[in-house]
């Protein structure tokens, strides 16, 4: 206190300019017990992979030998690894077009629920605390073929033609998981969504209608533009979570029968700590992050793109 | 003065009014008046479209749920019982499962580390997350931009792809299958989103209150958690929320970081009791209804924050 009033004011003057890097500096003290955190927890290991991805790796040894492009080429060329991509693509793109569409229907019908909207959107909530895991854990059960109830309902109703062995036949397994991924009322996303709808002023919606539009018009020329900022969060979201899709297939088959329903995330998985081939691991990590990233900026751009010309 | 605030979101011209009336209103009603109150009844009336909404939402909710509900109802019943007749209902409402739950497996001790792991990950994120988003929005220029986009791209590397490294390291410094490693591993995979989340709201507090703060004489530190952390709570309690959410449901990160020598977490441990040849279903169907009971009383208590939390979520992305 005392020492501000005693400062000569041209010194006030040369010290401004240190202030602000003084400045600087403690807000970049702030930052660092996080970064510290997220750089060796996120950015340093991601790093290690691509050094391990170069590697004969096994997981355990002390020692591992330099192999170069081995691994990728082995991986780019063994049909294992092209069947995990291809249920990648079908479950992470299926599911994030299935799970918007029904977030964006259930927030359809919340949008037009007046009375006790509170509890109708808790109830769509609900489902959405049950974790990934459980969800599949009951299932698994459920889909049992000797002792579960889905069979056992069948068999009751007289379908026992329909009775299939769920997780264990080869043509419908990944079928089954991308229903089961998507056997929800979509939480977040239809929170999201809502959350949108009614920011939509009602003066365009009712404008429209004067204008003679009936409720589908309506939807599609007044409302689903203005929703293109949620679907772009709510699709590139989805997308990225598909991608890493892993509790289900984990719990629910293992990757089996065989190799039939294995995922990538399951594949790095399952190959790096499974099969004690950490390096080759490493470099189907390495692909997943590609994709990752590139889809991201894909469906980011291509989104948002939309979202200017609405 | 809210009332000048608020212009016109409703046909209702007055909301407050309206509602003070509701009460008052009821009892007349009750009383058999048939006063025609054109606002109101706009309100009251359910109309054909909303009541198939409604009816609509609560078959899907039934139909959803549906798998929750089977697991309750098996959690009561024998596991002979369950495998002799899979729909059947239970006889009688009895708990021994959930006691051998908690006597015969590791599930007390599993229950104990994933509140251990859910609550410290917490506690570190809301100390360290505000400061290190606000951090970043004052230093300004493009060290400021450039922190951003790197906290950015962590929302782009799941944990598979960094996933064997870590477990290689904490293998050397001997912190694997311990709670830290899996505290660590989760502190870094929140960041991306946490650091987005606080940053946008970040932007939205005037920097004047802060000077102001300072001129007064307190320095960064104090101006920061006097100041400025009060009003990012609404940012805080959806980030809090949500995530409690994510670290209590998570089941790849304990499964990789945790081996037997550890109890696991409560999904770690359900999963262990499906054996390879015969599975405790009784105990599972009860460990999973277990398991819900805190995600359901952690939303319930903050469900307003959650709705509202989202809608912050959603403003920027």
């Amino acid at each position: 206190m005392a020492s501000t009033t005693a400062t000569p004011k041209s010194a006030a003057q040369r010290s401004r300019k240190y202030m602000a890097r003084r400045n600087k500096i403690t807000m970049f003290l702030f930052v660092v017990p996080m970064l510290v955190v997220f750089l060796c927890m996120v950015i340093l290991p991601s790093l290690q992979s691509l050094q391990l991805s170069f590697t004969d790796w096994d997981g355990i040894s002390d020692t591992y030998d330099w192999v170069g492009f081995d691994n990728y080429v082995d991986m780019l060329t063994s049909g294992r690894f092209w069947n995990a991509v291809r249920n990648t693509l079908i479950l992470g793109i299926g599911s994030a077009f299935v799970i918007n569409l029904i977030s964006l229907g259930m927030a359809l019908l919340l949008d037009h629920i007046h009375h006790f909207s509170g509890f109708f959107r808790t109830i769509v909530y609900l489902p959405a605390l049950v974790s990934a895991f459980i969800a599949s854990t009951i299932w698994k059960y459920m889909l049992n073929y000797n002792f579960g109830a889905v069979n056992s309902m069948l068999r009751k109703a007289g379908l026992a033609g329909l009775t299939r062995d769920w997780l264990g036949d080869q043509h419908i397994v990944i079928w089954v998981l991308l229903f089961l991924i998507c056997f929800t009322l979509g939480g977040n996303t239809t929170l999201i969504y809502l959350s949108n709808l009614q920011s939509v002023p009602q003066e365009l919606v009712e404008a429209a209608k004067v204008d003679g539009a009936n409720a589908w018009q309506v939807f599609r020329n007044v409302t689903w533009p203005m929703l293109a900022g949620s679907v772009t969060v709510n699709f590139t979201l989805s997308l990225i979570a598909g991608w890493a899709i892993f509790d289900q297939v984990q719990v629910l088959t293992s990757g089996g029968p065989g190799f039939v329903s294995e995922t990538m995330a399951f594949f790095v998985y399952r190959v790096g700590f499974g099969e004690y081939r950490a390096g080759f691991g490493s470099a189907a990590a390495v692909i997943l992050f590609v994709v990752v990233m590139i889809s991201t900026v894909i469906s980011n751009k291509f989104l948002r793109d939309r979202e200017i010309q609405a | 003065m809210s009332s000048t605030t608020i212009p016109t979101n409703t046909t209702v011209p007055v909301a407050g009014a309206e509602l003070t009336d509701g009460t008052k209103r009821k009892v007349r009603d009750m009383a058999g008046c048939f006063i025609k109150r054109k606002a109101a009844k706009e309100k009251e009336r359910y109309t054909v479209g909303e009541v198939v909404c409604m009816a609509v939402v609560a078959l899907l909710f039934c139909v959803v749920a549906f798998p929750v509900f089977y697991a309750l109802a098996q959690s009561f019943r024998t596991y002979s019982e369950i495998t002799i007749d899979p729909m059947g209902l239970p006889t009688r409402i009895s708990f021994d499962n959930y006691a051998r739950l908690f006597q015969d497996t590791a599930f007390p001790q599993a229950t104990l580390n994933t509140v251990i792991i859910t609550v410290t990950t917490l506690l570190i994120l809301v100390v360290i997350l505000p400061m290190a988003a606000y951090g970043i929005e004052r230093i300004g220029g493009r060290s400021s931009r450039a922190l951003y986009l790197l906290f950015l791209a962590g929302l782009m590397i799941p944990f598979q792809v960094r996933m064997i490294p870590i477990v290689k390291t904490f293998n050397t410094i001997g912190l694997y299958s311990t709670l830290t490693s899996v505290i660590l591993v989760h502190l870094g995979g929140a960041a991306g989103f946490g650091i987005l989340l606080y940053c946008s709201f970040i932007k939205g507090v005037p920097v004047e209150v802060e000077e102001a703060a300072e001129v007064d004489g307190a320095g960064k530190l104090r101006t920061f958690w006097q100041v400025v952390f009060p009003m990012l709570m609404p940012v805080t309690s959806a980030f809090v929320i949500t995530n409690s959410l994510s670290f209590w449901n998570d089941y790849f990160i304990p499964l990789v970081m945790l081996d037997s020598s550890s109890a696991g977490t409560i999904n770690v441990a359900i999963n262990r009791m499906m054996g390879l040849l015969t599975s405790q279903w009784e105990l599972i169907y009860a460990g999973a209804i277990l398991s819900l009971i805190p995600s359901v009383i952690i939303f319930a208590a903050f469900q307003r924050y959650f709705i509202k939390g989202m809608a912050v979520g959603a403003v920027k992305g």
